[in-house]
This record gives C-alpha cells, structure tokens and sequence, in this order.
C-alpha cells in the first residue's frame, strides 16, 4: 500500500506530464501543481479526476478564455487602427488619398502604399469582423473545440498582419504623397501608421498565449453562416457560397455606384468589377483556411 | 444528491457565490460549496479548479498565493465579479420563479 505523500507524488508527476502534453508549461503549470499539491495536502483522498482528463479540462478552459480574449484584443487593436487610416484619409485633403492630382502624378511608391492600404485593410477587416462574429455566434459560456479555436486564431492572426501591411501602405502614402496636405499630415499619417502598428504589435502576446493552449475537445466549426449565427436569414444555412457571391455582388454594386458618383460610370464599373473580384478572390482563397466554406476535419484529441 | 452534469452552468455562479464573502484557495472553495448545500452537491473536485482559472481570465476573479506558511493560491471576487454574480442571481430567480410557476 502506498502513502499518501507518494500518491499525491505520483499523481501531480502524472498532471506535469499531461499538462505539458496540451501546452501548458512554465509559471501557469507550476502554480497548477501547486494548488494540486495544497489540494491533496488537505484531503488525500480527494477525487480530482485523473490527470489527463484534469489536463484537458484545463486546456479547454483556458484555450477558450485566451482565444476570446485574442479576439477581442485583436479588435480593439484593429479599431485603433481604422480610425487612424480614416483620420487620415479625411484629413488629406481635396484631392484625396488615392487620386491622380495634375502636378503630382502617382509614383511607385504611392501605387504600391494604395495597394498595401486597400487590400491589406480590406482583408484584415473581414478576418477580424470574421473572428468577433465566430467568438460572439459561439456563445460566451461556451467550451470551444480545438478546431473552432484553432480558426478563431487563424483569423486574428490574418487579421493583424495584413493590418500592419495596410498601416505600411498608409505610411507609403504619407511618404509619397506630401502634396497631399501640410507638412503636418504627413507627420500625423506616418506618425499614425506607427501607433496603429505599436497597438497591433500589443496584441500579438494575447495571440500567441492563445496559440501555446488549445482546447483538446474535438468537433467541428461550421462555416460562415454559422459564423453568422442569428444575423445569417434561414434561406442561407448550409449554403455559404450563396453568402459569399451575395455579399461580392453587394460590394461590387456599391463600390461601382460610389465610382461613378465620384469620377465618371465606366471608371466606377471597372472598380466595382474589380473590388467583386478580389473579394471573390479572398473567399476562394483563404475560405478553407479560415474556416469560410468548408467543413473543418473534426480534430482529434491531444492526448 | 446533485450530480455534475445537473450543476453543469451553474458552476460559475456558485463558485462566485461562495467567494462573496471572503476570499478563499481552491480546497476551501469545494468544502464550502459543499457545506451550503448541505452535502447534496457532488462536484468532482478537479473541474473546480480549471473554472478557478478560467474565472480569473475572465477578470471575475482574481488570485495571489497566501502570506502563511503554506503556499496557497487565494481567489477573490473582483468588482466584474461581484456585477456578475448580481446578474447571474437575477436570472436565477426569474429562471426558478418560470419553472416553479409551470410545475406548480
């Protein structure tokens, strides 16, 4: 018969193991078997479970509140972020941004900080809008599965990248297009671009806690429409590439419409066609690694 | 006597309840959720410790090891929690009171 000292032994080696077998080391595992240790102390006849459903219960909890709280950070940061990108846009002027001014014809510098700026920003919205919709339409009490969480994560971490590549392009602009304003724009836009990516930069630590715990249960994600939850119309469950040419075609038309009120029709269709395409484009491509229009594979276990 | 999977969604707010009045480490947690319930709660001992921390993530808890001899991790509610526990006792309430009112 063993004692109880060499039980509890036994038992907190076997949660160290199973603890760093779902990512959970260093201060956070120490103060696990700590409190453990203190728990067996008291009562060494307590029924803690065994360790490796103790460890997973663990990375379930701790997975899903790191994963919401990379989200959320993540956002916030990606608001900061827009409305510096706005503040610069509305205070550029005239001529705006991105059009062709007479005496100051577009350089390369300025057609590639369009580019950055544009679909940086573009898809970084989508992930980060993508990735509050899947945090919010799974229910804040909820467990996540390892495959939602690991998808939530993916989409923060696209989101905040090509943020930081959008606030490049924006720098690009402001640099490339002194013209555009006073001499204090440019300070503001490049100055901006810089706290925008500090802001995205402090999200990042929220992000990779997130990554080094996942939730161990399996089971599958779901798509856009699930994503969605009560906001997507019934006639769309299970068909979200309905959802996908819907929203193109939403976008599209109004991007066409707004070209055409600000420069001239054709100039306005090319636009429309062209943003529908890259928005197609962005569905086709990062759909299945963002979760978008297939089936995630269940997961299995990590133990 | 109450078994896990009948007090599952309720375990927050029960561990926020016992909290409210003075801070506690994980061990005195379950022996004071099982005192108010006179025995009748039968929570396996291990899941109170992963909602100890995922409350504390949250931000309803918060933890410190204890000054005594012996190294313990002591939780308290923090101001979201005590909101929170408010909140979930009032849904509690309304919840029993449409229950109680349907089965009577």
């Amino acid at each position: 018969m063993t004692s109880p000292d060499r039980r509890s032994a036994t038992y907190r080696d076997e949660l160290a193991r199973e603890l760093a077998a779902v990512g959970i080391g260093g201060g956070l595992r120490r103060r696990i078997l700590a409190e453990v240790a203190d728990h067996l102390e008291c009562d060494p006849d307590a029924t803690l479970g065994s360790p490796d459903a103790l460890a997973r219960q663990f990375a379930d909890e701790l997975g899903t509140a790191r994963t919401r709280r990379a989200v959320w950070t993540a956002f916030a940061a990606l608001a900061l972020a827009g409305l510096l990108v706005l503040a610069a846009f509305l205070t550029s002027g005239p001529v705006g941004l991105f059009a062709q001014h007479g005496r100051f014809p577009i350089t390369t510098v300025t057609y590639v900080g369009a580019v950055l700026l544009v679909v940086g920003g573009q898809v970084a919205f989508a992930a980060g809008m993508l990735a509050l919709l899947g945090s919010w339409s799974r229910g804040r009490g909820r467990l996540l599965t390892h495959s939602e969480a690991l998808i939530l994560q993916r989409r923060t971490g696209v989101a905040i990248a090509c943020a930081l590549i959008s606030l490049v392009g924006l720098a690009l602009l402001g640099l490339g297009r002194p013209h555009l304003g006073s001499h204090a724009w440019v300070i503001f836009t490049v100055a901006g671009a810089g706290v925008g990516a500090a802001g995205l930069l402090a999200s990042v630590p929220a992000l990779v806690a997130a990554l080094r715990v996942q939730p161990a249960a399996s089971g599958e994600t779901g798509d856009v429409i699930e994503d969605l939850g009560p906001l997507a119309p019934p006639v769309l469950q299970g068909h979200p590439w309905w959802f996908a040419l819907l929203v193109t075609g939403g976008v599209g038309l109004g991007v066409a419409l707004l070209g055409a009120a600000a420069s001239d029709p054709y100039d306005g269709i090319l636009r429309g066609l062209l943003e529908s395409a890259m928005c197609l484009g962005g569905f086709i491509l990062l759909g299945p690694f963002l979760g978008l229009w297939s089936r995630h594979p269940a997961a299995t276990t990590t133990t | 006597m109450w078994r896990a999977d009948v007090l599952k969604g309720h375990l927050d707010g029960l561990i926020l309840a016992v909290l409210e009045a003075q801070p506690l480490h994980g061990y005195a947690v379950i022996e004071e959720l099982k005192a108010r319930s006179g025995g009748q709660l039968a929570l396996p001992e291990g899941t109170v410790y992963p909602a100890l921390h995922r409350l504390e993530a949250a931000g309803l808890l918060s933890s410190a090891w204890s000054d005594g001899s012996r190294r313990r991790r002591v939780y308290r509610l923090t101001r979201s929690g005590r909101r929170e526990l408010v909140r979930r006792r009032k849904d509690w309430h309304s919840f029993s009171a449409t229950i109680g009112a349907v089965l009577a």
